[in-house]
């Protein structure tokens, strides 16, 4: 016989009991009945009802644990319902659905008493509704079916009972992101691509102790400053010129003051009357959160708000002109030197030295002739040195050796120029073919550029022709004349704004020509006024595509530098242009160019992004002493390449990288060269020039041959820089020159090492360089030491030329000969430039 | 929009449901893994797009208008279909003749009738081709990436040895090809997920099997070698580098490729007879029989196109009613073999396909009938000569597309052109950025995925703009 538990009385009673409350409570809550008191945000409700929302997250504690328990138990009962189980289950159900009522009701009052809304509560509410009903369905089943041996209702009451336990988990799911944010959970999972690159946090910087003792004005204006950083951050995005949600800016003093749509925004000297406090504290998917895109502000950030509100919100005029953004100085700075010390008279070492001493940092070891050689016959010239160059080296015994075989490498103008080309072209946008060019919207510059890198044009005359050209210059600042209605923000004009800015001057300039710059403290106007030096007839004024109706100034980015002639025509503004900027006072532009050339040498910049020269260099004094060394000296950009590369700093032990982030992290520390992949250029001259030519002199789109006085040797086979763009240089990481390009994704990637290991071309190269060394080098071993001699400019181990005989055999091949090129040229040590 | 829907609201509205039909053993997984999840759940794991590349007219395709037979001297403005209609399986619905296959599996899918391509200026196939592949007007600041490279990006390969964004179709040695090249990129989003093209649908094993004239043997010894000599090179001592280790990785990747058994996948001579010839309408079938190998292995995104060679393909700017007849021919029969076979796989329950073109034509206007753009050809207002007979203009408002499978609506048509000249959209316009978010919104992209591109938010549609259109979702 089995046992029946059945509910006492009383108890029985108490499931008709608990609605009635709980009618009761929604019936009474009405703030005519009750008596009233203030809640935090204005709204009325009785305190007790108050204080039982609020005992809601304690609450729902119960139901979530007993329900879920009792569906557990429930599994072990399945083969027999009479388990002896049963008496518990029934317990836990009864204190699992009276405690799910409770937990329905306070959580409702918690919503009203608390204001709290949203479509995540809508959810959290209904569901949890749901469920309080379902659990009390439960339980009015299970009592039946032990009353009355209903043994056909248990299937019924057990599935009610499963999806009760899950109701409950779905309820407090949407419970928890309520309170601790819909991410809470998978934020911190590692497949959650998060895609947005951590903003520099500028909480830490956050000072607010700073400004607990009455102010005086320099703080208010350090305070105003930290302020206006905090909401250019957070609020500039929908706030500011740029954009303007619910009619309110946030990025000038007027406009803060005025408020928005909804208003005022703040009661100066009352934080907790101010709309902006109330909405920056408001939990993460409430309807009126702010920002309500991204990121709440941090816990400091809120804190400074309120106390600047507190103060009185100070906003001291002068604060417009305080930029919140880090701005580099325009002016060219020269450092004193520091004391030569011994066995370092090169000043970029003496400068290196103090980075090391001030960051606690070691001098890596100096590298051999071998890896010195190789390293600036790809820097300087863009190739492998052969065999007998690299012997004549090592058997070179002058001490100043590196340095000869440096300056002889630089006097090799044509190999210079044919190097140095494919980085300017990509900076220039310079190509042979491209869009553009099919309907002459586009102009060639290569003549004048190749030209120029030959004879070494002071980069001030470089500058000056690129800006004030002729025919054949012209084509830098004519830009791409696309075909149809482009963008206001893409006309030619504003190319050659952007342009000249990202690549001369090392700022962007493309946020600003849109709207005011929500990335820094340019302004539309500014960058128009700047475009209309570009312009035959004046610009109108476009913000995001929409004509303003003004017509825009003719200026240059910085007064320092001067007027141009506003009605001046095209060619003279042009030419008022160049020479203001290429001045010695222009210290920005001499930065820009020796942080390049830098980076090209070393692997990565003294500031980066190349392009965003505000940004915080490694080292200010370097840069500042380089910068204007280079003015002082004629601009020379050989002189230059020559100071780094016989410098000790360039002569040291290449440091590895272990993720492309690294480079350009903020506190990135120079240790050493960064060793880095070949171009695609210089891999393809490799091969080219080792194996076999990997391009046919009809891809040729530039013979500097053909410009060669008699009797001077080009170089002897097509070069990669001169050829144009193709898959396998594509495949390789040649940019499409469409637009400005100073940097190159150096990773390999799937489809460029599909185009290495089965492409047409390369293969079809090593094939025909196979035949041609298996005529030369029919000895297997004098072959292997051939190519480890002319590839990797050393003798192969004594493994390796064991790996190498075996895959060789007596009497090799040319497709084994081919394969074996192959492997030795993806070698990672071939291909990297250590 | 009245269309949108957040995964908030289509909790709200289905949780009630759900707990209801959990009593009827329906399964609840969906609605407990999207939760908190940042991403909508996906509806479809692969895309194909058939691109019709030159500008495909609505009205001699998939949204016949009256139909007006040549005659010498009939006057231009007659003319709005030179083909007579043909039924579909879907009642009261029409295509134009030529079409009777398609016609006969659109209850597996939707027709957009009121696809509205944007007005550039003058009406140019590569910048609008680049608008609707990038989704943002040329010229930009930035390199912009295609749809697939998006894709590729945010979802990944699906089978790790198949590329994720495949190109199947154009060569960019033909005219404007460096236009092509323009928007054929993963711009900012890095070369890895760039297009892997395969210009000629037959010579696709030839991308990934070892090169030629080396058998498997060689090319296993030609890795072997590479493998040795790389643990013997003294680098290896430099330590972690990541320039270094992703060219391993990635050669690592294409050996295995190329050595994989889905690299058969691209062997179209591995095709059934039957098969083969049910697709081989030439480059374009043949493209079709490829894509659909491919999904079967777990491809991505791929784009098969008719290719863009100016004045060719679709690009009738004269001959629109004989050259018409061979477009058709050639699209026809592989496009409905696709969806059938997709369909009898099970695949197109998650793989999404589109039917598309730049913009459409028409016999008078030219761009949108309210904006004036250069004429691109000549049309006499009395036609003497059948070459003159067809759709040789530019237009834009109001462009047919179809989609199929991956969650989009079966047997349903997504708004209306008018019947009268210049037959626009009269109903339900819809544009490319709605077009990409609803791609996005199937596979469970977010809608305002962004990257920060030299500190700017950069979106997948201008200014993350555009919402999905549920009305196409099943």
């Amino acid at each position: 016989m089995q046992r029946r538990i059945l509910l006492p009385f009383k108890t029985k009673k108490l499931l008709f009991v608990v609605p009635v409350v709980v009618f009761a409570f929604l019936v009474f809550n009405s703030p005519a009945l009750a008596q009233e008191t203030i809640s935090s945000d204005g709204e009325t409700t009785f305190w007790l009802w108050h204080f039982l929302g609020r005992l809601h997250p304690m609450v729902v504690h119960f139901p979530i644990a007993f329900l879920i328990f009792a569906a557990i138990l429930e599994f072990f009962t399945l083969k027999k319902f009479d388990s002896k189980f049963r008496p518990a289950i029934q317990l836990l159900v009864l204190i699992g659905a009276v405690s799910a009522i409770m937990a329905a009701v306070f959580g409702w009052l918690l919503a009203n008493s608390d204001s709290i809304e949203g479509e995540l509560l809508d959810l959290h509410q209904q569901v949890g509704i749901a469920t309080a009903v379902l659990s009390l369905l439960v339980l009015l089943l299970s009592q039946r079916i032990s009353k009355e041996q209903k043994s056909n209702q248990v299937l019924v009451y057990r599935s009610f009972l499963f999806i009760t336990a899950l109701g409950v988990s779905v309820t407090g799911h949407f419970g928890a992101s309520l309170t601790h944010g819909e991410d809470f959970l998978t934020e911190i999972l590692p497949f959650n691509g998060s895609s947005e690159q951590p903003e520099e946090s500028i909480s830490s910087q956050i000072n607010l102790s700073a400004y607990q003792a009455e102010l005086n004005p320099e703080t208010e204006m350090k305070l105003i400053g930290e302020v206006r950083m905090v909401l250019a951050h957070n609020c500039y995005k929908c706030h500011s010129g740029a954009k303007i949600e619910g009619e309110l800016r946030l990025d000038e003093k007027e406009f803060v003051f005025a408020g928005g749509e909804s208003g005022k925004i703040l009661v100066p000297g009352d934080p907790s009357k101010s709309e902006i406090i109330r909405r920056i504290n408001l939990r993460k998917g409430h309807e009126d959160v702010m920002p309500s895109k991204g990121k709440l502000l941090t816990d400091s950030e809120k804190q400074l708000l309120e106390l600047w509100i507190s103060k009185g919100a100070p906003w001291p005029d002068g604060a417009a002109q305080q930029s919140i953004y880090r701005v580099a100085e325009l002016a060219p700075r020269k450092p004193v030197l520091p004391r030569a010390t011994a066995g370092m008279s090169n000043p970029i070492d003496l400068w290196v030295n103090e980075y090391f001493k001030e960051n606690n940092l070691d001098w890596q070891a100096k590298i051999d002739d071998r890896t010195y050689l190789r390293r600036i016959y790809l820097d300087v010239i863009g190739l492998v040195p052969t065999t007998e160059e690299f012997l004549a080296f090592s058997q070179d015994t002058r001490p100043e050796k590196r340095t000869i075989w440096l300056q002889k490498l630089l006097n090799r103008n044509d190999d210079y120029a044919i190097h140095w080309l494919t980085f300017w072209n990509d900076a220039l946008r310079n190509d042979y073919t491209g869009t553009g060019y099919i309907t002459n919207g586009r102009f060639n510059i290569t003549d004048w550029l190749y030209t120029s890198i030959r004879d070494n044009k002071p980069y001030d005359q470089f500058v000056k022709q690129l800006l004030s050209p002729n025919e054949k210059s012209k084509g830098f600042i004519e830009g791409i004349r696309w075909r149809g209605t482009v963008n206001a923000s893409q006309r030619t004009e504003v190319q050659a704004a952007q342009n000249v800015a990202q690549v001369i001057l090392g700022l962007n300039l493309k946020c600003a020509s849109c709207h005011d710059s929500f990335i820094s403290d340019w302004k539309l106007e500014e960058a128009y006024a700047f475009a209309n030096i570009f312009a035959d007839s004046t610009l109108e004024v476009s913000r995001c595509e929409q004509p303003t109706g003004t017509l825009a100034k003719t200026k240059i980015l910085w007064e320092e530098l001067g007027d141009i002639d506003s009605a001046a025509n095209r060619a003279e503004k042009l030419r008022q242009l160049a020479d203001r900027l290429v001045q010695p006072a222009n210290g920005r532009m001499y930065r820009t160019i020796v942080n390049r050339i830098w980076k090209q040498m070393m692997g990565r910049g003294i500031v980066e992004p190349v392009d965003e020269m505000d940004n915080l260099p490694w080292s200010q004094d370097l840069l500042d002493w380089l910068a204007v060394d280079f003015a002082e000296n004629g601009y020379d950009i050989k002189r230059l390449i020559f100071q780094i590369a016989s410098s000790n700093s360039y002569q040291s032990q290449s440091v590895s990288i272990k993720s492309a982030d690294q480079l350009i992290a903020d506190d990135f520390q120079f240790k050493g060269l960064i060793r880095r992949r070949m171009t695609a250029e210089q891999f393809s001259d490799a091969v080219s020039q080792m194996i076999y030519p990997l391009f046919d002199s009809k891809e040729m789109k530039y013979k500097p041959n053909e410009l060669l006085a008699e009797g001077i040797k080009g170089p002897s086979f097509p070069r990669a820089s001169l050829v144009a763009n193709n898959p396998f240089l594509t495949a390789l990481g040649r940019p499409n020159r469409e637009i400005v390009s100073t940097s190159r994704d150096s990773q390999a990637s799937l489809l460029q090492a599909l185009e290495l290991t089965n492409g047409e071309r390369l293969n079809a190269a090593l094939h025909n360089g196979a035949v041609k060394w298996k005529a030369i080098y029919p000895n297997p071993d004098q072959l292997t030491q051939q190519l480890y001699q002319k590839a990797l400019h050393r003798k192969p181990s004594l493994k390796e030329q064991e790996i190498a005989k075996a895959a060789l055999g007596k009497n090799p091949s040319s497709a084994q000969i081919q394969d074996f090129f192959w492997a030795v040229l993806l070698l990672p040590e071939f291909q990297m430039v250590y | 929009m009245k269309y949108q829907v957040n995964r908030r609201d289509f909790l709200k509205k289905t949780s009630a449901a759900a707990i209801a039909s959990m009593a009827m053993g329906a399964p609840m997984s969906g609605l407990l893994s999207s939760c908190g999840t940042p991403q909508m759940p996906s509806t479809a794991d692969s895309v194909i797009l058939l691109f019709m590349a030159g500008g495909m007219a609505h009205t001699e395709t998939f949204d016949p208008k009256k139909f007006t037979p040549f005659r010498k001297g009939m006057e231009a403005k007659e003319v709005l279909s030179t083909f007579p209609s043909v039924p579909t399986i879907l009642d009261g619905v029409h295509f134009s003749e030529g079409l009777e296959s398609i016609g006969k599996i659109m209850d597996k899918g939707t027709l957009i009738r009121s696809y509205v391509a944007a007005d550039l200026g003058f009406i140019l196939h590569t910048r609008h081709q680049y608008h609707f592949h990038t989704c943002y007007e040329p010229p930009q600041s930035v390199v912009v990436p295609h749809l697939g490279a998006w894709i590729a990006k945010e979802k990944g390969p699906l089978n790790p040895v198949i590329p994720p964004f495949i190109n199947i179709g154009q060569r960019f040695t033909v005219g404007e090809g460096e236009e092509l090249k323009a928007f054929h990129s993963a711009g900012f989003l890095g070369s890895e997920n760039g297009p892997f093209l395969i210009p000629d649908p037959t010579a696709g094993l030839d991308s990934v099997r070892p090169p030629i004239g080396m058998d498997t043997k060689r090319f296993e010894s030609r890795n072997k070698l590479y493998q040795d000599l790389v643990s013997a090179s003294p680098i290896g001592e430099f330590g972690s580098d990541y320039q270094k280790e992703s060219l391993k990785q990635s050669m690592e990747q294409a050996y295995i490729l190329l050595n994989s058994p889905e690299a058969k996948a691209f062997d179209l001579s591995q095709e059934p007879k039957e098969s083969y010839d049910k697709y081989n309408t030439g480059k374009f079938g043949l493209g079709c029989l490829l894509a659909k190998r491919l999904v079967d292995q777990g491809a991505r995104y791929i784009t098969v196109t008719t290719e863009y060679e100016p004045f060719f393909g679709w690009d009738t700017h004269d001959n629109g009613n004989t050259r018409l007849k061979d477009m058709k021919k050639m699209i026809d029969s592989p496009i409905a073999q696709l969806i059938s076979d997709l369909d009898a796989s099970g695949k197109l329950e998650r793989t999404m396909v589109i039917v598309a073109s730049e913009f459409s034509r028409d016999m008078l206007t030219e761009g949108r009938p309210d904006l004036k753009v250069q004429d691109q050809v000549q049309v006499p207002d009395i036609i003497e000569d059948m070459k003159n007979y067809g759709m040789h203009r530019h237009f834009t408002n109001g462009c047919s597309m179809l989609m199929f499978g991956g969650g989009i609506k079966r047997g349903h048509v997504f708004g209306k052109t008018a019947d009268e000249r210049p037959c626009v959209t009269i109903e339900n316009p819809i544009k490319i950025a709605s077009i990409h978010q609803t791609v996005y919104h199937a596979l469970g992209i977010a809608p305002d995925k962004n990257y920060k591109i030299e500190k700017r938010p950069f979106y997948t549609t201008p200014d993350g703009h555009g919402k999905a259109e549920i009305g196409l979702l099943g």
